[in-house]
């Protein structure tokens, strides 16, 4: 074993605070992208749990609801249901509006912005997300019953069973959802009839998403592929994993994101640099008579610098399973309190890579310290 | 003896040759002169004893004659180097790796290491390959009497087993210059028995020219020649018979 790996391992409390200080910068790092990943599977939940193979959406929308037009002309839908590998068609309509808890005695009333999305109550429907049980959509079946997802609760301020009032009527909470979060706003489902029954239901020439479902043994790309042939800048059609993907990545171009993450990138590797400098420059500096000896004996300067940089390497490895342990921890807790995280291999490699950068860039940096390893000095 | 040992130079010869150093330090405004022009040699297979008062200049005079510290005036001839201190800082370090062994008043082992991984690393550094290294260090440690102790950290050995660590780490380089600043004030009469037993046995059966600083007057019984030091001034020199069965008695 190396002069430096075995130091690392015989005197690891002396780089503990260096490879604590690497855990934590990279958990800042690997923590907001797992939560940022987790929201952004949560958001395309809808998409990767439906049940249609193909979605057509409005030319230049990547998400069912974020943000921007996302519906597409009504007479689209018979243009759809006439290819001949499509099975079935249904736009997924929706609505939005003021949420309010029912509240009795001195409970905390909550008025929150929900957004509503519908299924057509009846099992198998295309708008039906493959993981609702038949309970949950027999449950909806129920006039002015919705659903809500277990992570929204408390922000709405219900329970299963409870009453509250939806843009002035009265609706009931029926069935909770799990496994939908959303970070940006509350979601509230019901059936199409529901919403039709609140007088939100689209009548207009223009209708929400399409969810389309093929033949069993067509190939979804081809009918995308056909589809968008014939839409004349109409519409877009995209199978359920082009969209799920596209869906993603536009979470990633919301720059608060890109500033949050920036920010924790630069603080990370700010106090990571700082502290595993100053560990390893302290702990050269502890064994600076040795290395002294090592230059009295002819060992050159540039020799006990590799040492010190494979020192930094190792740090850097263990600062990495550090860490590794960390987020897993954290993931673990945010799962068990309905946040699921996601950690694509790409943005861990990455991480892996700034730590070890980090924890090189201390060990140049601490570099000078070993010219005080003079061996002369050891003549007394 | 240690097997892999080749002795250096025949016993006799010159090892290192200085004249007129002169060693100047700063201390505030003034120039304190630690060395006054000292003329100094020592031959293989020897043991020259470097005596004298604490702050005579013993320690910068070792400094100078092994490369570790440039001297103000005056030149060292060391082995085939001529004016070693005319050379590159890098070709002194070569030197000193090809040549040198040290040993110092402190033991300066790495405490991550055991004693075999302590003696191998220098030999490491100078390219000896890795079965030939292990070999040399467990031979130098059996010689410096630590057969029994080759797994051992230095947190598990006592003041006398970590000098002869050094010791060891020193000798399995087979240097023809073994310089040893106080190697036995920090230990006991017994341990400094053994210490300054052992680099009487490398002048004499490995031919190293060992110097070695101490202002001991006891260890002189040791010594082939002995030479006083005083005030950055060589008072005078003497040859002597040594004994290398003399004995120590506790401090
Ligand atoms: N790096 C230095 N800077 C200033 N003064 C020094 C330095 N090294 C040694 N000296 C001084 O030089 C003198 C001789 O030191 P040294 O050679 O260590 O003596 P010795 O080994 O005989 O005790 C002492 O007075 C010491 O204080
Ligand atoms: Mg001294």
């Amino acid at each position: 074993m190396s002069l430096a790996l075995s130091t690392l391992l015989y005197e690891w409390r002396r780089y503990m605070a260096a490879i604590v200080a690497l855990a934590f910068s990279g958990l800042l790092v690997l923590a907001q992208v797992g939560m940022f990943m987790g929201i952004g599977k949560a958001f395309t939940a809808t998409i990767d749990r439906a049940r249609a193979d193909v979605m057509v959406l409005a030319p230049g929308s990547t998400g069912l609801f974020n943000g921007g037009p996302s519906g597409v002309p009504r007479r689209i839908m018979p243009v759809v249901q006439s290819h001949p590998d499509v099975v079935a068609v249904a736009d997924l309509d929706g609505s939005g509006g003021r949420w309010q808890n029912v509240v009795e005695g001195d409970a905390a009333r909550k008025t929150e912005f929900v957004q509503v999305t519908i299924i057509d109550a009846v099992p198998g429907a295309v708008t039906v997300p493959t993981d609702y049980s038949n309970d949950l959509i027999e449950a909806l079946r129920q006039p002015f019953g919705v659903a809500v997802d277990e992570t929204a609760l408390g922000r709405l301020g219900v329970k299963l069973g409870d009453k509250a009032i939806y843009n002035g009527k009265t609706v009931r909470v029926v069935a909770v959802t799990r496994g939908y979060p959303n970070m940006m706003q509350a979601g509230v489902v019901m059936s199409r009839d529901t919403l039709r029954m609140l007088g939100e239901a689209n009548t207009g020439d223009r209708v929400g998403p399409l969810m389309v479902s093929t033949k069993p043994g067509a190939d979804p790309e081809h009918v995308v592929a056909q589809l968008n042939a014939q839409s004349r800048g109409q519409f877009k059609a995209w199978t359920r994993a082009q969209l799920g993907e596209a869906n993603q990545a536009a979470m990633f171009k919301e720059s608060f994101i890109v500033i949050m993450l920036g920010f924790s990138l630069f603080l990370g590797i700010l106090i990571g640099v700082a502290i595993t400098w100053q560990t390893l420059r302290g702990a050269i500096m502890a064994n600076i008579k040795e290395f002294a000896s090592l230059r009295a004996l002819g060992v050159s300067m540039g020799s006990l610098r590799a040492v010190v940089m494979e020192l930094s390497f190792w740090v850097g490895i263990a600062g990495i399973l550090a860490s590794g342990v960390l987020t897993w921890a954290v993931s673990l807790l945010a799962t068990s309190s309905g946040l699921t995280m996601a950690f694509p291999i790409p943005m861990v490699a990455g991480v892996c890579v700034m730590l070890l950068v980090i924890a090189l860039a201390s060990g140049f940096l601490s570099l000078g310290v070993l010219k005080k390893s003079q061996p002369a000095d050891l003549l007394r | 003896m240690n097997p892999n040992t080749v002795t250096h130079g025949r016993a006799g010869t010159s090892a290192i040759d200085a004249k007129g150093l002169v060693k100047r330090f700063k201390t505030g405004r003034t120039f304190i002169e630690v060395l006054k022009g000292v003329d100094f040699d020592a031959r293989h297979g020897e043991m020259t004893m470097v005596m004298g008062p604490s702050g005579s200049g013993k320690s910068t005079l070792v400094a100078a004659l092994s490369g570790l510290l440039k001297p103000d005036e005056g030149r060292v001839d060391a082995l085939d180097v001529d004016d070693l201190w005319d050379h590159s800082a890098g070709r002194i370090d070569k030197f000193r790796l090809d040549n040198c062994g040290f040993i110092f008043q402190g033991f300066n082992l790495f405490p991550a290491m055991n004693a075999t991984q302590q003696v191998m690393t220098v030999l490491k550094y100078q390219g000896v390959p890795k079965d030939e290294a292990r070999r040399r260090a467990v031979a130098a440690l059996e010689e410096v009497g630590l057969g029994a102790r080759l797994n051992q950290r230095p947190d598990s050995l006592s003041g006398g087993e970590k000098q002869r660590i050094a010791i060891a780490r020193a000798l399995a380089k087979d240097p023809a210059l073994l310089f040893a600043d106080e190697p036995t004030s920090a230990l006991d009469g017994e341990n400094g028995q053994v210490v300054i037993r052992l680099l009487r046995r490398a002048a004499t059966e490995h031919g190293a020219a060992v110097i070695c600083v101490t202002h001991d007057p006891r260890l002189e019984a040791w010594a082939d020649r002995v030479i006083h030091i005083e005030d950055g001034r060589i008072l005078d020199d003497q040859r002597r018979t040594p004994d290398p069965n003399a004995t120590l008695g506790s401090h």
